[in-house]
């Protein structure tokens, strides 16, 4: 007999029985309804259902699968996360629970801070993928009630010169991915107008078979204005906004928390579709409601669709709801009702409202022509009640439903030998030359200018800067988000995989001190960040060590700066039967700019002028671009420390005040040859130095260079060394690349700059 | 007119995306600007005090953004909803010498319109679009700063105050090229010099006409932007409005004298800001 007995209803609903399933019957439940659960959670449930003595539809089931999946409940991550980097709380910060971090602006305004990853839609449909997370994060601060400011997209791929013939099957060529993700990022982000400022583009081989996309956003919101992502009271009405619910983006979520592999093309109808043109007065209603005071909380439908924006909006407000899903405004006819409470169509908020209020929020939404429908009311008891057509088809406790599994998932340390080949083999000018046009250092331009940057018109540190014609990449973006404060934001995305790859915990830690680095380089102080953690399969022991080496560092990072971490995203099973992605922790720094007219730039501004190095050379190569290029393994990844850090950085930003510093510049990959390169070839300004091999290529964190009026250099460096801490002069600024051993036109340097990404992509 | 008359009208519609922008210029100005949602000046179940009529108005601004989407052609879909519910008061509104500026996406609505070139002083708006702006010749969206030549010798009412020759607005759009009809190119261009309505022209950082990136399109003879036959439409793809103030330009090197960031006081102001001060500056005389 089957499990699936059709239900007596003038609609497509089907009963399964699962009170009477064996263990292999619950197995082949989950994955017939491609609900993603083991047989203990399946377990679970059957015994909630023998405990209700009925037996659950399959919109109940499905809802399960959405609120259990590692997507939506953290199951795999909560345990090490709540350990190693929750509350790390400063009195700034305003809120870390909702669907965006909220801190403290000044005394009027609040920044939103939201960063999420969206791998596998993007690896199977780049286009879409990449534009439905940035409509995903925009939505995330949108439901806050902020105003979105700047976009962040920091992006892995594969390697660019992989041959097509070489490529695994059902793996598309890291080119088509690049292309697809930056055309959806560009078409999504400048249609709705916000800038995308920052990111990083990262190519390592461990991304062919899962490239990373991840998408960050800042918003800016009076803290009156707050919106909480909960339902309001008893007697409430939920408001559904925006676009209409379809069958695209189905199971999005349980697609997310599985491993890739070449069958993944089957499952594009996982992806959704975006809509700017939706998005863009979809923004501005919602802002407008939020302004006129008519709204009791907002939440965004994304991951898991209704169900889950219903469940979490009741359940975090200790209350029930219930819904009536033929409301629902539908793009395509017949859908089963399982289908409108799980579909991850784009565009839609939801809002709950006070009664007398829904005339009005229903008023302004037709005015942005934005479509809204009442669906249904919050209710006293916490019970999630969903009806259609007159039926009652889903009854289940909130807590049982949105609280979720927790895992404390086992970790095992992988084999690992200790190599240490690096030697200086000499050919400095040709290394150099091949680290400038290494795709990971190479000019972004040709991504970034299609990117609109500027519009909204507060753009004050742009992501490409120097010489009109001749630009380089700044340190972080800086935005100014009120009119009439000279206050700025500092936006930064840093990580390096090639780092984390050999040595999680210090590769992690690294990612942590280059974030404040660039924060600090652009003259703001670091204020709070958040987290994109991208891993392989959390079942797996040696990829469960990885996460847990790399959020132990982060919080011991974060904890003992002190930097609080206001937002998060957990991203597992970015494997494939190929192996799985570089471990993966892309922070998102936010830095405050007291005042944005001092801000600082990375490209020379005059000959010269003297050139100091701020902080610590030591003989640390593991996860370089030296050890990359040349072929030289080791396990030597820099070191950091944050009572150091931060010694450094608060001194800096003091010498910021006190000395006449023109230009500044974080000293990460290919060390500081590649640094000095970077402030010449944006300027035209060259320099005069003489530098050792570890001074040129080695990657020791906690470093910046420098340059210093000539008057100022020596109280430069008194200041630091008093203070205890390394400064040096190095040498002075002039016409070519001259780093003592050898020397490079400026030209040469910035033609190997400008085409060592772009040639790939014409 | 007076100063405390002025009201300048920002038109959007769903996917215009500089419209906030445009008004803070103004009110920089100290004069009164609004977004207007272009179904305030028709929708019957708008409430009364959101009706607008184009006579409300001393000045109508079309901003920069993808108007529509811009799925079919940039600007077509809003400058289709413009003829059919406003094309005879806007006709009018020309006529009578107020401006109409036209920023990027706002230059493209303008030219389909038929408002720019606007050869005909007394038909403003041409029945059909008689140049466009098309695809990049790089084919690809460009964001970056542009060098513009102010060419225009009084004509253009919205550039009188500006006060240097060569100004540098950014471009940030897919479809910019000035392109005239084939094999009429340079009788298009005579006229538009005769009449002197060519504006900006882009110009490399020495000054000189040079090609791509200078040009980032690819626009025809460098142009960047042109006025009609009596000076008071005016449409541009560069956007004045993120060239305000000078900490919008921070990124670019040759905008500053070295030192400028170690005063804090002292004037903000950028050229784009001129743009916004000739219309006030015109309205008052008005």
């Amino acid at each position: 007999m089957s499990v699936y007995k059709r239900a007596n209803t003038p609609f497509e609903l089907y009963e399964i029985d699962i009170l009477n399933a064996d263990d292999e019957t619950l197995k082949r439940i989950s994955e017939e309804l491609g609900l993603n659960l083991s047989i203990n959670e399946m377990k679970i449930i059957q015994d909630y259902f023998k405990k209700k003595g009925r037996n659950p539809y399959d919109i109940e089931l499905q809802a399960l699968g959405q609120a259990w999946s590692e997507h939506c409940c953290y199951k795999s991550s909560k345990y090490y996360l709540k350990q190693h980097l929750f509350g790390i709380n400063s009195d700034y910060v305003i809120s870390t629970k909702d669907d965006a971090g909220v801190v403290e602006f000044d005394d009027e305004y609040a920044y939103v801070v939201a960063l999420e990853s969206h791998n596998h839609p993007s690896a199977i449909e780049p286009y879409g993928g990449a534009a439905t997370g940035i409509g995903g994060i925009l939505r995330d601060v949108l439901c806050m009630g902020a105003q979105p400011i700047a976009l962040i997209d920091p992006l892995f791929f594969g390697n660019l010169d992989i041959e097509h013939s070489t490529l695994p099957k059902g793996v598309k060529h890291p080119v088509y991915l690049l292309s697809g993700v930056v055309a959806g990022i560009r078409d999504y982000g400048n249609r709705v107008g916000i800038p995308t400022v920052a990111g990083m583009v990262f190519f390592d081989e461990s991304y062919l078979t899962n490239c990373l996309v991840n998408v960050g956003c800042v918003g800016i919101v009076k803290k009156e204005k707050v919106i909480p992502s909960k339902a309001g009271g008893e007697g409430d009405i939920f408001i559904l906004a925006g676009g209409a619910t379809g069958r695209d983006g189905i199971h999005g979520v349980t697609f997310a928390s599985a491993e890739l592999s070449e069958k993944s093309e089957e499952e594009r109808s996982a992806v959704q579709l975006g809509n700017p043109i939706m998005k863009e007065p979809l923004i501005h209603a919602c802002l407008e409601i939020v302004e006129s005071g008519l709204l009791t909380g907002m939440k965004d439908l994304g991951g898991g669709g209704l169900s889950c924006a219903v469940g979490e909006m009741a359940f975090s407000a200790g209350y029930g709801a219930e819904i009536w899903l033929e409301k629902v405004h539908l793009k395509e006819r017949n859908m089963k009702p399982w289908e409108i409470w799980v579909s991850e169509s784009q565009e839609r908020m939801l809002l709950t409202v006070k009664p007398k209020d829904v005339d009005d929020v229903l008023y302004i939404f037709k005015k942005w022509d934005v479509p809204a429908r009442v669906i249904g009311v919050v209710k006293g008891d916490k019970i999630l009640r969903v009806y259609y057509k007159g039926y009652l088809i889903y009854e289940m406790d909130i807590e049982f439903v949105t609280s979720g599994v927790e895992y404390c998932r086992v970790y095992k340390k992988p084999e690992t030998v200790e190599r240490e080949e690096i030697r200086d083999i000499g050919n400095y000018k040709k290394i150099l030359l091949k680290m400038l046009s290494h795709p990971n250092i190479a000019s972004k331009e040709w991504i970034i200018r299609q990117y609109d940057h500027e519009v909204r018109a507060s753009t004050v540190l742009k992501p490409l800067q120097g010489r009109i014609g001749r630009e380089g990449h700044g340190d972080s973006a800086v935005v100014k988000p009120v009119d009439d404060s000279w206050k700025g934001i500092a936006i930064t995305a840093d990580v390096n995989p090639w780092m984390t790859k050999i040595d999680p915990f210090w590769g992690s830690a690294s990612a942590f001190d280059e974030m404040v680095r660039n924060l600090v380089a652009v003259n703001s102080i670091p204020h709070s960040f958040a987290d994109c953690l991208n891993f392989g399969n959390p079942e797996k022991p040696e990829r469960m060590w990885e996460f847990v080496e790399s959020v132990r560092a982060i919080g011991w990072m974060a904890k003992n700066y002190p930097l609080p971490c206001v937002s998060g995203n957990v991203s597992f099973y970015n494997e494939s039967p190929y192996g799985s992605v570089a471990p993966t922790p892309t922070l998102m720094g936010i830095g405050i700019v007291e005042d944005i007219r001092r801000v600082i730039t990375m490209y020379f501004k005059k000959r010269g002028s003297a050139i100091v190095v701020i902080g610590e050379t030591n003989h640390e190569f593991g996860g370089s671009l030296y050890s990359v290029i040349t072929g030289l393994k080791s396990s030597n990844v820099p070191k950091t420390n944050p009572e150091k850090l931060k010694n450094y950085a608060s001194n800096l930003l003091d010498a910021f005040k006190r000395f006449k510093i023109y230009s500044c510049h974080d000293i990460s990959e290919g060390g500081l040859a590649v640094a000095l390169a970077e402030m010449a070839i944006s300027s035209n300004i060259g320099f005069d130095v003489n530098l050792s091999f570890v001074e040129l290529f080695s990657e020791s964190n906690t470093r910046w260079v420098v340059e210093v009026s000539k008057r100022d250099a020596n109280k430069l460096v008194e200041f630091f060394t008093d203070n205890s801490l390394k400064a040096k002069v190095i040498g002075f600024t002039d016409s070519e690349l001259n780093y003592g051993s050898f020397s490079i036109t400026i030209d040469e340097a910035e033609k190997s700059f400008k085409t060592g990404l772009s040639k790939y992509l014409g | 007119m007076e100063k405390d008359e002025i009201r300048i009208a920002v038109m959007r519609i769903e996917g215009t995306n500089c419209e906030d922008e445009s008004v803070k210029a103004f009110k920089a100005l100290g004069v009164y600007a609004e977004t207007v949602h272009l179904k305030q000046f028709y929708s019957d179940f708008i409430k009364e005090e959101e009706m607008r009529t184009i006579w409300d108005y001393s000045c109508i601004v079309f901003p920069g953004g993808f108007s529509a989407g811009d799925y079919v052609r940039a600007g077509v879909i809003f400058s289709a909803r413009l003829k059919s519910v406003l094309r005879k008061d806007l006709e009018e509104f020309i006529k009578e010498g107020y401006p109409v500026l036209g920023i990027c996406n706002g230059f493209q609505i303008l030219v389909e319109l038929g408002a720019l070139p606007g050869f005909d002083e007394d038909r403003p708006i041409a029945d059909k679009p008689e140049m466009a702006l098309s695809i990049n010749d790089s084919n690809r969206f460009e964001c970056r700063p542009t060098f513009l030549k102010h060419e225009n010798k009084g004509k253009c009412i919205f550039t009188r105050r500006l006060k240097r020759e060569i100004v540098v607005f950014p471009v940030a759009h897919a479809e910019g090229k000035v392109t005239f009809p084939m094999g009429r190119e340079e009788e298009y261009l005579n006229t538009l010099k005769e009449n002197d309505q060519i504006v900006f022209r882009y110009v490399d950082k020495d000054g000189n006409y040079a090609g791509y990136p200078w040009n980032p399109n690819g626009s025809y003879y460098n142009i960047a932007g042109i006025c009609n036959v009596k000076g008071n439409v005016f449409g541009l793809m560069p956007h004045p409005e993120r060239a305000i103030w000078k900490w919008q330009l921070y990124s670019d090197i040759d905008l500053l004298v070295e030192n400028d960031f170690w005063e804090l006081e002292g004037n903000n102001e950028a050229d784009g800001l001129a743009i916004f001060r000739s219309i006030v500056e015109y309205l008052l005389k008005f």
